[in-house]
C-alpha cells in the first residue's frame, strides 16, 4: 500500500487526476452551501453571460449554472460509484461461480456474456433503459447491466488461475464450505485485477450515463443533472454557449480524473510496464 | 483458410440466437402492457387491441419468438409506429448515411492514432509522450456531444469555415442513387457537389475519430513499450540496425496485429457514438433514427437498430479474427 501511493505520487498523470477529484469533491460537499437552489427560476435574468453574481452565466430559465454544475455533480459522482458497484457486483458474482463450477454452468453464464459483449455498449444501454421507461435510476440499472459482463469475464479468468492453486486445494481438503471458500481465498486472491477495471469503468459508467441524459432517457428536468442539462441547452448553444459548455466540461473533468487514476493504477498492476515507470 | 472461416461462422450462431433473444425481450421488459405504454395516454380499447395484435403478444412467450425469427429471416424487422413504413425499409434508407462516417472516420484514426502511438512510445517519458497521453486521455474522456457542440461553435458558428449541420448544402440538389453523399455527388456531375458533400462530413467525421485515434494511439503505445523491451528487438539492435529500422521493421509489425483487433472492437462502440453525433450534427443515418425512435417511443425502430448495430458489430468482430489469421500465420495453425 505504502509503495502503491510513493508510485502514484511520482505519476504525474495520477496526481493531476487525484487533484482534479480533489477539487470535484470539495465542490460538490461544500460548494452547495454556497450556492443558490438548482431549480431557482428568475426569467429576468436569464441567459446572463458568465459574470459577477452568475459566475458560470444563468440558463434560459435564469437558473444559476454554476449552482447546477455543483448539484449535479453530486449526482454523477455517486452515478460513477455507484453504477460499477452494481456491476461489480453482479458480473463478479457470476464470474467466480462460471470459472469455479466449470462445466455447463460455465458455458451458459460465457455465451450470455458473449451474447452482450455482441452490442455496442451504449447501444444495449439506451435500448434497456428505453425499455425500462426515461429515468435517472433505470439508465443507471441500464449502464450498470451493460457493464457486468466485462467483470464476469476478468472474475472467471481470475478464478480460473486461483483455483488450480495449492491453497484453494488445501482449503478444500480441510473441508471449508464452498461460498467460505469462493470468497476468502478466491475472491480476496483474485480482486487486484477487478479494481483496476472498476476504477477505469468509473469514467466511462459517468460517461455513458451522461449520455443517456443527454439522448433524454436518463435524469429528467428539472433535476440538474450534466448530460440532460446539455441536451436541454442545446438549442442555445449557438447563442449562449456557456449553458451547454459549463455542463459538457464538468463532465469531460470529472471522467478525466478517474481515468488519469485508473489509467495508473492499470500501470500499478502491470509489473513490466511498473519498472519501466517506477 | 476455408475451414477455419467456416468454423469462426459456426461458432458465431450460438452467440447469435442469444442476442436475437435479447432483442426480442427488449419490448417484453417495458413495465405493464407493452401496447398500453407505446401508444401512450389517450389510446383507444381498439388501438391497444391492434398493436397487442401487430406485436402479436397474446401468443406464448415461445412462439413470439418463433414468429419474431421466422419473420427476421424474411427481412421483416416489424413496422415503425411513428411512419408505418417497414423498420427494414427505413434503416436500409439510413445506413450509407451511418458507414460513410464511420468507414472515414475509422481511417482518419488509424492514419492519425498509429504514428501518435508509436512517436510516443519512441521516446516514452519526454515532453512529447506527456502530451500525447494528456490530449488522448482527454480524447478518451469527452462526451462525444460535447466535442461535436466545441468544434462546430468553433468551426462553424464563429470561424464559418465549415457548416454547422446536415449533409449537403441546401442549394445542392443530388439524386439518391447509392446512398453515400459523395458518391452520389459525384455521380450528379453537379458543380460544388462533391466539395459540399466533404465539407459537411469534416467535423462529424473528427469527432467519431476522435475517440478512436485516442484509444489506437494509447494502445499502440502500450503494445509498443512491451515490444521494444523484447529480445528479439534487443536482437536487431545488436545486429547492428538502426533504431529507425528496428522500430518500423520489426517492432512496428509485431504491435500493429493486436491494434486490428481495438480498431475492430471498437468500430462497434464509435458506431453507438454515432447515435450522439449524428444527434448534434442532424446526419441523416441510423444513430439519429433511433434518437428520433427514442423520442417518439418507437419501439420496433429501437430494436431494429438494436439489431442491425449488433450485427455489425459481430460482423466486424468476425473480419477481424479473418484478417488476423490471414496476417499471423500462428494463429491459423492454433486455430486448426
Amino acid at each position: 500500500m505504502k509503495d502503491l501511493i510513493h508510485f502514484l505520487r511520482r505519476n504525474t498523470l495520477a496526481t493531476v487526476g487525484a487533484g482534479l477529484l480533489a477539487v470535484l469533491l470539495v465542490a460538490v460537499i461544500v460548494g452547495p452551501m454556497f450556492v443558490q437552489s438548482p431549480t431557482a427560476i428568475d426569467i429576468g435574468n436569464k441567459l446572463l453571460p458568465p459574470g459577477p453574481g452568475h459566475w458560470l452565466g444563468t440558463d434560459g430559465f435564469g437558473r444559476d449554472m454554476l449552482s447546477r454544475i455543483i448539484h449535479g455533480g453530486r449526482y454523477t459522482l455517486a452515478i460513477g460509484i455507484l453504477v460499477v458497484g452494481i456491476a461489480f457486483a453482479v458480473g463478479v458474482f457470476f464470474g467466480l461461480i462460471a470459472g469455479v463450477a466449470g462445466g455447463i454452468v460455465d458455458t451458459i453464464i460465457m455465451r450470455i456474456v458473449d451474447a452482450m459483449l455482441s452490442f455496442p455498449a451504449l447501444v444495449l444501454a439506451i435500448a434497456l433503459a428505453a425499455a425500462f421507461g426515461p429515468s435517472l435510476e433505470n439508465a443507471m440499472i441500464a449502464v450498470a447491466i451493460t457493464m457486468a459482463p466485462q467483470f464476469a469475464r476478468v472474475a472467471r479468468s481470475q478464478a480460473l488461475s486461483v483455483s488450480s492453486r495449492l491453497y484453494v486445494d488445501a482449503a478444500q481438503a480441510l473441508g471449508l464450505g464452498q461460498g467460505r471458500i469462493l470468497i476468502h481465498y478466491i475472491l480476496v486472491n483474485a480482486i487486484g485485477p477487478l479494481l483496476v477495471q472498476a476504477s477505469l469503468n468509473v469514467g466511462s459508467a459517468i460517461l455513458q450515463t451522461a449520455s443517456l441524459g443527454f439522448l433524454g432517457l436518463g435524469a429528467q428536468p428539472p433535476m440538474a443533472e450534466w448530460g440532460a442539462d446539455v441536451s436541454a441547452n442545446l438549442s442555445l448553444a449557438r447563442s449562449s454557449p456557456w449553458t451547454a459548455l459549463g455542463p459538457g466540461f464538468a463532465i469531460l473533468l470529472a471522467v478525466l480524473s478517474f481515468n488519469l487514476i485508473g489509467d495508473a493504477l492499470a500501470d500499478w498492476f502491470n509489473p513490466r510496464r511498473r519498472s519501466q515507470i517506477g | 483458410m476455408l475451414a477455419f472461416f467456416v468454423r469462426r461462422f459456426l461458432s458465431l450462431l450460438p452467440t447469435l440466437a442469444l442476442v436475437l433473444v435479447i432483442v426480442f425481450s427488449l419490448v417484453r421488459l417495458i413495465p405493464g402492457d407493452p401496447a398500453v405504454t407505446l401508444l401512450g395516454p389517450g389510446a383507444t380499447d381498439n388501438q391497444i387491441a391492434a398493436l397487442r395484435l401487430q406485436l402479436n403478444l397474446d401468443a406464448p412467450a415461445v412462439m413470439q419468438f418463433w414468429h419474431y425469427v421466422i419473420g427476421l429471416v424474411h427481412g421483416d424487422l416489424g413496422v415503425s409506429l411513428k411512419s408505418g413504413q417497414p423498420v427494414l425499409n427505413e434503416i436500409m434508407l439510413r445506413l450509407p448515411a451511418t458507414l460513410e462516417i464511420a468507414v472515414a472516420a475509422v481511417l482518419a484514426a488509424i492514419v492519425i492514432g498509429t504514428p501518435i502511438g508509436v512517436l510516443s512510445a519512441t521516446r516514452p517519458n519526454s515532453g512529447f509522450d506527456h502530451s500525447i497521453r494528456i490530449l488522448s486521455l482527454t480524447g478518451v474522456s469527452m462526451p462525444a456531444f460535447l466535442l461535436a457542440l466545441v468544434l462546430q461553435l468553433i468551426f462553424a458558428t464563429w470561424l464559418g469555415w465549415l457548416p454547422v449541420s446536415g449533409r449537403m448544402s441546401s442549394y445542392v440538389f443530388v439524386d439518391h442513387v447509392t446512398g453515400f453523399a459523395v458518391i452520389d455527388a459525384w455521380l450528379s456531375g453537379e458543380p460544388g457537389a462533391v466539395r459540399s458533400a466533404l465539407l459537411h462530413m469534416v467535423l462529424p467525421v473528427t469527432v467519431l475519430a476522435a475517440f478512436l485515434a485516442a484509444t489506437l494511439g494509447r494502445f499502440v503505445r502500450a503494445t509498443m513499450l512491451e515490444t521494444l523491451a523484447e529480445d528479439y528487438v534487443r536482437t536487431a539492435r545488436a545486429k547492428g540496425l538502426t533504431r529507425r529500422e528496428v522500430v518500423y521493421r520489426h517492432a512496428l509489425r509485431t504491435s500493429l496485429l493486436p491494434a486490428i483487433t481495438v480498431v475492430g472492437l471498437k468500430f462497434a462502440e464509435m458506431l453507438g457514438g454515432a447515435i450522439l453525433t449524428e444527434t448534434i450534427f442532424s446526419w441523416p443515418g441510423i444513430g439519429r433514427f433511433m434518437f428520433e425512435a427514442i423520442r417518439n417511443r418507437d419501439y420496433p425502430v429501437i430494436q431494429g437498430a438494436t439489431l442491425v448495430f449488433a450485427l455489425l458489430f459481430m460482423l466486424t468482430s468476425l473480419m477481424v479474427d479473418l484478417m488476423y489469421a490471414l496476417l499471423d500465420p500462428r494463429v491459423r495453425r492454433k486455430m486448426n
